[in-house]
């Protein structure tokens, strides 16, 4: 297996337990449980979603590192090909994801700020923030599976 | 962190970032095919050039200047700074970039 499919392997591993975190999180703050919880989605709903907020800063931080170093090939090996099949949409999607994962990065500052802030307060700000991160997560999740499955880095 | 350099952060990049991208602002370039970096917007020599890590790099910089003298301003200064701003203009930009490539989709 080359160096390249190792670190694509490692970018999605954290990339799912960034989704599973920040997935947590968002419906905790857009339907919270009010009461014990009984079933499984309510006691995914459940969580307290500020011990969350410090790994999914780290999570994010990594999977955007890890991201940034495979990139460079996705232009070379992945990309050409794209163009050549004109697969302009699955293209396009990716350099959605590019700019998605970009502003994402910018938002971590005032995510890790208003996830420290007490509870009663900033409850809009943090809901809007959380749910732009987990968008743009699940987005570059789905976007970067379906271009691998098209035309991954071999092994 | 101060909520001044939060949401000054926040709002700076993404706006420098969408104005690097538009006028390919990038610190620097990457050629893949070399391993080569080099400094501001080059051309391409053999193979692709990358320029989407210097623009995170001009909007950080710009961003972090930005949010630096953020904190420096007086609080009452900073309680006028609404928080909304970080995801409102986050949206906006990401709005933008959906409009900006939509030809990459309606064909």
């Amino acid at each position: 297996m080359n160096g390249w499919t190792i670190l694509l392997i490692v970018h999605g591993l954290v990339a799912v337990a960034l989704l599973g975190a920040i997935t947590h999180q968002a419906l905790g703050v857009w339907v919270p449980v009010r009461r014990p919880a009984g079933n499984f989605v309510a006691r995914f709903r459940a969580v307290p979603g500020a011990g969350y907020a410090n790994a999914i800063v780290v999570l994010y931080l990594l999977a955007a590192v890890l991201g940034a170093v495979i990139y460079a090939e996705y232009r070379i090996s992945v990309r050409t090909v794209l163009q050549q099949l004109e697969m302009r949409s699955a293209e396009g999607a990716f350099e959605l994801k590019e700019h998605f994962a970009a502003i994402g990065l910018g938002l971590l500052p005032a995510y890790w700020y208003y996830w420290r802030a007490p509870a009663s307060d900033h409850a809009r700000t943090r809901a809007m923030l959380t749910s732009i991160l987990a968008f743009a997560v699940w987005f570059s999740f789905l976007v970067g599976h379906v271009v691998n499955n098209i035309r991954g880095f071999g092994v | 962190m101060t909520a001044g350099f939060a949401i000054v952060f926040g709002v700076v990049y993404t706006v420098a970032y969408f104005a690097c991208v538009e006028g390919n602002y990038a610190l620097f370039t990457y050629h893949p095919a070399l391993g080569e970096f080099g400094m501001g917007v080059q051309k391409a020599k053999d193979g692709p050039a990358m320029y989407w890590y210097g623009w995170m790099a001009t909007s950080g910089i710009v961003a972090v200047v930005a949010g630096g003298l953020a904190i420096l301003l007086p609080e009452a200064v900073v309680r006028r700074l609404t928080p909304a701003a970080t995801w409102i203009v986050a949206l906006a930009a990401m709005l933008a970039f959906c409009w900006l490539l939509k030809g990459f989709f309606l064909r």
